[in-house]
């Protein structure tokens, strides 16, 4: 199974001098929800404050930092701002480096180390899965892979999100033409059926994937929930303040195996967060793996 | 695979007829070059770029690229000479030189590729010297530039037994540098030292160029290497290495290169790679760009 990168809007030159009130704004979102825009896709953020700024009626970026930097107003417009900058990743297969990282480095280090234990078994958490597109995009991954490095393994996906019109459109799994963009025929052939309004993903690939609400803040369930080889949390820790992300990585220490896997959005970092995870660097991405010895405690 | 020991290939490699050397067009202009900055006359260099129409055209781009002079125009030879500084020249020169000593087919690896490459490592390495405040960050950059010397030794010399060495890495997905000692006995940091002694370069960068693999067995200039290292090691996770991924997984703290780089540089524990690794992706397109025009005028 080949994974082609999902398409990459028109690249825009970086022979532009940068608004030094955007650079800010980068600064501010790096520092606040810990995704970065390097220089060449500056102009993608340009484009996102000013949709931002007409919602707002206001012209200049220097006013619109002013917004989000106004203590009464911060968060609230910190979130719009990253509404509109996730709009349209929700799909399938939004992010090939990832996957392709996951099947060509990572499952097979898992399988790997695990050859030797007498239950062959990965279970991956996808951590605010919203409408289910990353659930079942991983099922069908691992299904593809379950031909060849994971025949004869258990695969279990634990999918879960707060918002409880998500979970419901995750569970009945029918998707329009903007989610399912980037399949391949082949994929879209054996793993989804055509039916009015979209295409609605087959059984086969559901038979791996439990969805559950969660919200990610409240301990008591989170703590029911562990074993984990890889947990996917891509642009949901960006909502949360300082506090709340140091919360939610404990618990995913705890949720971890050891030298369990951690992938976030291909532009999160957790840079000054929390020592129990490392940054590692695999083909064109990257992702975190937790220390092996590492003392679960509060970090906060 | 290979026919020849490790021994003839290290005879091979020090005969002189076959090793490639400075194109005589850039000689006269290197050795201006080397005499201290201060004693350098900017029309004189302009001068003597003019009689290369490829430096010259490299000139204008480089002033042109925002990697080098954030946001001027520029459209003269002299123009070009001031914005990118005299400093710089030697650096245009030798990898002009570099350049034009790669053959247009060598087996198996597209020029532009490896090209691509070494202008990654000598930018990410210059960047990652200022950001770890690291003294003398433009020898980063010219040691990032020349650190793989040694591969155009071996397409030159060497280019069948070179060429298996990359198409088993290619296969394997491996780093060449493992190929190559696989196939060839050597690396490409083996023949890089010979033929960068022949060049007599900066001890630093014959350094740089025999032990980027190998740092923590450099004797001198420790830090540079371990820079080079890392920053070459960031060029290949990151898509601009030989033209195909390695299949692996980088922990940079266990990297030989991150314990020597950390002697020096006691901070590094907490510096943030993965803000640096997004930052990468900037050069990554510029360099593709750039290397693009420089290889359409050779």
């Amino acid at each position: 199974m080949t994974i082609s990168p999902a398409p990459e809007p028109a690249f825009e030159s970086t022979s532009f001098a940068p608004n030094p009130h955007l650079l800010r704004i980068r600064d501010l979102l790096y520092q606040t929800a810990g995704t970065f825009h390097p220089d060449h896709r500056l102009r993608f953020l340009q484009d996102h404050c000013i949709r931002r700024m007409e919602e707002l009626r206001i012209t200049g970026l220097r006013e619109y930092l002013g917004c989000l930097t106004a203590q009464h107003n911060q968060q609230t417009e910190l979130t719009a701002l990253l509404n509109e900058m996730i709009a349209g990743e929700t799909c399938f297969f939004p992010n090939a480096p990832h996957l392709n990282a996951l099947r060509n480095v990572i499952l097979p280090r898992i399988v790997h180390e695990k050859s030797s234990l007498p239950v062959r078994r990965l279970k991956i958490w996808s951590a605010g899965c919203s409408t289910g597109e990353e659930p079942y995009s991983l099922a069908i991954l691992l299904m593809e892979e379950s031909k060849n490095l994971l025949a004869d393994w258990s695969l279990e996906i634990q999918a879960t999100d707060l918002d409880e019109r998500s979970v419901a459109h995750a569970r009945k799994g029918l998707y329009d033409q903007h989610a399912t963009q980037n399949l391949t025929p082949q994929i879209r052939q054996q793993y989804f059926a055509e039916e009015s309004g979209g295409l609605a993903i087959s059984t086969q690939a559901r038979s791996c994937v439990t969805i559950q609400r969660l919200n990610l803040l409240d301990d008591s369930p989170m703590s029911l929930i562990g074993d984990f080889d890889i947990i996917f949390c891509c642009n949901v820790l960006i909502y949360f303040d300082l506090a709340a992300k140091n919360r939610v990585l404990q618990q995913f220490l705890g949720s971890l195996l050891p030298n369990g896997y951690l992938f976030l959005g291909h532009t999160e970092s957790l840079f000054g967060l929390n020592d129990g995870f490392r940054l590692v660097h695999l083909p064109s991405a990257t992702a975190y793996r937790k220390q092996a010895r590492v003392q679960e405690r509060s970090h906060s | 695979m290979n026919n020849l020991s490790r021994e003839q290939i290290f005879k091979k490699l020090e005969s002189v007829e076959n090793m490639p050397s400075i194109p005589a067009t850039l000689d006269p202009l290197l050795r201006y070059l080397s005499l201290p900055v201060d004693q350098l006359e900017t029309q004189k260099v302009v001068d003597m770029i003019s009689h290369d129409k490829s430096l010259t055209v490299q000139c204008l781009h480089l002033a042109n690229s925002p990697l080098f002079c954030r946001w001027q125009a520029v459209d003269s030879l002299r123009g070009a000479v001031v914005a990118l500084g005299l400093g710089r020249m030697k650096e245009v020169a030798l990898a002009c030189s570099f350049m034009k000593m790669l053959p247009r087919q060598i087996g198996g690896i597209d020029p532009v590729i490896f090209w691509e490459h070494s202008l990654g490592c000598a930018l990410v390495s210059r960047h990652l010297a200022r950001k770890l405040s690291l003294p003398n960050a433009e020898k980063a950059y010219l040691a990032g530039l020349l650190h793989d010397f040694g591969i155009v030794a071996n397409v030159v010399t060497l280019p069948k037994e070179f060429g298996d060495a990359l198409t088993v890495a290619r296969e394997r997905e491996i780093p060449l540098h493992e190929a190559e000692l696989e196939i060839m006995g050597i690396t490409h940091a083996d023949s890089g030292r010979i033929l960068a002694e022949r060049w007599r370069l900066a001890p630093e960068l014959v350094a740089v160029i025999a032990c980027h693999h190998t740092p923590e067995l450099a004797v001198t200039d420790r830090s540079l290497v371990a820079l080079v290292n890392i920053a070459d090691l960031l060029c290949r996770m990151r898509n601009l290495g030989y033209g195909y991924p390695e299949r692996r997984l980088v922990d940079l703290a266990t990297e030989k290169g991150f314990g020597v780089l950390v002697e020096d540089c006691p901070t590094l524990g907490d510096f943030d790679w993965a803000r640096l690794t997004f930052e990468l992706d900037n050069y990554m397109f510029e360099v593709h760009r750039l290397v693009a025009a420089l290889y359409r005028i050779q």
